[in-house]
């Protein structure tokens, strides 16, 4: 019967007092693993797909934005800019391929996108984020393939009409383009990527659902006068080499009335910067819960030990070395951080796999909720020194037990 | 096998317990008697090393235990010394098998492996065999200073101190138990140090120390 034994069979004869201990740790280290696992995760899978294009131009502004809005169809575009700059970097000696983008319009929220019908045979690595489900790409006017989740959240099938409707929130009070409904022609294959969540058309139509801008907007500020297919939106680049980025972003910044961004540069900013102090406010807030179940654990194994301080006494009476007594108590706090260790990293996974759900919704990202990542092994082994840390007292406790007094006293 | 001489051991302020001599042969079987208070208990403590005498020699089979490190005592007491208590003291947790066992387990002197078949003949013979699966909750009071007798035999001590072993049990039971305790000794040849303050238990064992005048409160 080994040391791990006894304390084992000490904590199962407390069941309640044990498990509450167990679940006070398991949500602090559920918190923690939630965080950093989504934060992992999240920006994994952003900086993956913003790998996919080395570079992003549009009109200048915020090139976050740019990059959210163009890469991840999250944010609104930053605004119009000349077709002619992209035609001309297109041409350019280092770009490999270059993609229009023109957005102005959506379906019931998902954004539709206008592009040329390259774009849909464009792979990176092993990916093909374009690849179709069923039926083909657009080829004629006001044709479009949709994103997975566009398919299953509005039930578009192949041959399904509607008509896009204008801006980028889902409004009931919205213009709706009548005049120009669009086809499902294809469906792709979900590829857990923001592609899930477009549709895709050719370019031209952006343009032509817009060309009566000066009718429906005669009032307004919005409509500039020029004829809508002089612009685009944003343009996806893919260069020779990725360590040309810098360069040809400040070419185009110098020289160009555009904005150049850098995708990963950009998503790497936003972790660093803005979601990096999210991180640790929530971090913070999971270890203080930590560092409150380290104390009850403390508390509750201090209790134990006064409660069976005869106990104690009758196994120093048997031959247990004071190191021996020590040891149990210590490895008694260990069970517990480790089992609360082990619930809290399944209530994080599960966590994860909730919010997972709305990541998928929210921005076609599919996080694994299981990795284990060097800062969570990390933050679990703060977790379980913390809690032998809190076993140090009760076990200096029991250490001290005076034999032949505790045998007489109770 | 057991010799205390000019044994001094402060107690408290003005109290002291003091032994000119006590002595038990090997296989003595020794009933230390007196009334409550009188020092029995603590001869029992000084005998197996809880307490520390402050001064005077206290020799336990051939070894002078007041010059032992604790770390040795503690090994000395699981090797050599079995324990009865008048309350029996199973831990709660543990089957009577595995209170058993655990007696084995801090006193290191059989190997791992025999440990549970060891344990299940020392419960067979004590009368247990059907209950070498009940924890102590759910024994009687008899049952339960059984497994206590098994527990303290287990390791083949070369001594048993039993306090009050029969101080718990009604006068049925404490018969039984005091009948197995002494037959169980004598069988295995082991030493007996048995304190009681009942007259009728101390004249059923061959020797009677009188513990009388053990303690003493100075005037001051």
């Amino acid at each position: 019967m080994s040391l791990w034994r006894i304390a084992w069979s000490y904590l199962w004869n407390r069941k309640l007092t044990t498990a509450l201990t167990i679940l006070s740790v398991a949500l602090g280290v559920g918190l923690i693993s939630a965080v950093l696992t989504l934060r992992e995760e999240t920006q994994r899978r952003f900086e993956e797909e913003g790998q996919a294009f080395d570079i992003v131009i549009g009109a200048k502004g915020n090139p976050l934005q740019l990059v959210l809005s163009t890469v991840y169809f999250l944010d609104a575009p930053t605004g119009n800019m000349d077709i002619s700059i992209f035609n001309e970097l297109k041409e350019h000696e280092d770009v490999v391929a270059a993609f229009p983008i023109g957005m102005g319009d959506t379906y019931r929220g998902y954004r539709i996108v206008g592009t040329t019908s390259d774009l849909m045979d464009f792979t990176w690595g092993d990916r093909t984020p374009y690849a179709l489900a069923e039926g083909r790409y657009f080829e004629d006017s006001f044709e479009v393939v949709i994103g997975a989740n566009v398919a299953e959240d509005t039930r578009l099938t192949l041959g399904s009409t509607f008509y896009g409707t204008h801006g980028f929130v889902d409004s009931p009070y919205a213009e709706v383009h009548d005049d120009h409904p669009y086809t499902v022609v294809g469906i792709m294959e979900r590829s857990g990527s923001p592609n899930d969540r477009a549709i895709f058309c050719s370019i031209q139509d952006v343009w032509d659902v817009h060309d009566h801008c000066d009718h429906h907007h005669e009032h307004g500020a919005e409509c500039d006068h020029r004829r809508p297919h002089d612009d685009i939106t944003a343009a996806l680049i893919k260069l020779a080499s990725p360590a040309i980025r810098f360069e040809f972003k400040e070419l185009v910044n110098r020289n160009y009335n555009a904005m150049a961004a850098i995708p990963i540069q950009e998503i790497q900013k936003l972790y660093e910067q803005l979601l990096g102090i999210a991180k640790l406010v929530l971090l913070a807030i999971g270890y203080l819960v930590v560092a409150i179940s380290a104390l009850s654990i403390l508390i509750g194994l201090y209790m134990a030990i006064l409660q069976r301080k005869r106990d104690l006494a009758i196994m120093r009476a048997l031959g247990a070395t004071r190191g021996e007594i020590f040891g149990a108590v210590i490895i008694e706090a260990f069970w517990v951080t480790l089992l609360g260790v082990g619930a809290g990293w399944l209530m994080g996974a599960l966590v994860c796999a909730v919010l997972n759900q709305y990541l998928v919704a929210q921005v076609g990202f599919h996080v694994s909720a299981v990795h284990l990542t060097a800062d969570l092994v990390a933050a679990y082994s703060a977790v379980i020194l913390m809690g032998l840390i809190a076993g140090i007292l009760p076990a200096w406790q029991a250490y001290r037990t005076d034999v032949a007094r505790d045998l007489a006293e109770l | 096998m057991v010799l205390l001489e000019h044994v001094k051991r402060r107690l408290g302020p003005g109290v002291t317990f003091y032994c000119e001599h006590f002595h038990a042969e090997p296989g003595a079987r020794v009933s230390l008697f007196g009334p409550s208070g009188c020092g029995k208990s603590t001869l029992l403590n000084l005998t197996t090393g809880l307490l520390r005498a402050d001064e005077g020699v206290i020799r336990v089979d051939n070894e002078e235990i007041q010059n032992l490190s604790e770390s040795r005592l503690d090994a000395f007491r699981g090797e050599r010394i079995g324990f009865v208590f008048q309350t029996f003291n199973l831990l709660a947790p543990f089957t009577a098998l595995q209170n058993v066992i655990v007696g084995m387990r801090f006193a290191d002197v059989v190997p791992d492996k025999e440990w549970k078949a060891r344990a299940r003949a020392m419960l067979e013979r004590v009368g247990l065999g059907h209950r070498m699966n009940s924890k102590p909750g759910i024994l009687s009071v008899g049952e339960r200073q059984r497994v206590a007798i098994a527990r303290a035999l287990v390791n083949e001590p070369k001594l048993i101190v039993a306090d009050e072993p029969t101080g718990s049990l009604d006068p049925k039971t404490a018969e039984g138990v005091m009948s197995l305790l002494l037959e169980l000794c004598e069988q295995e040849g082991v030493t007996l140090l048995l304190v009681t303050h009942d007259r009728g238990i101390a004249e059923r064992l061959p020797q009677l120390f009188d513990c009388t005048d053990l303690v003493k409160e100075s005037q001051s």
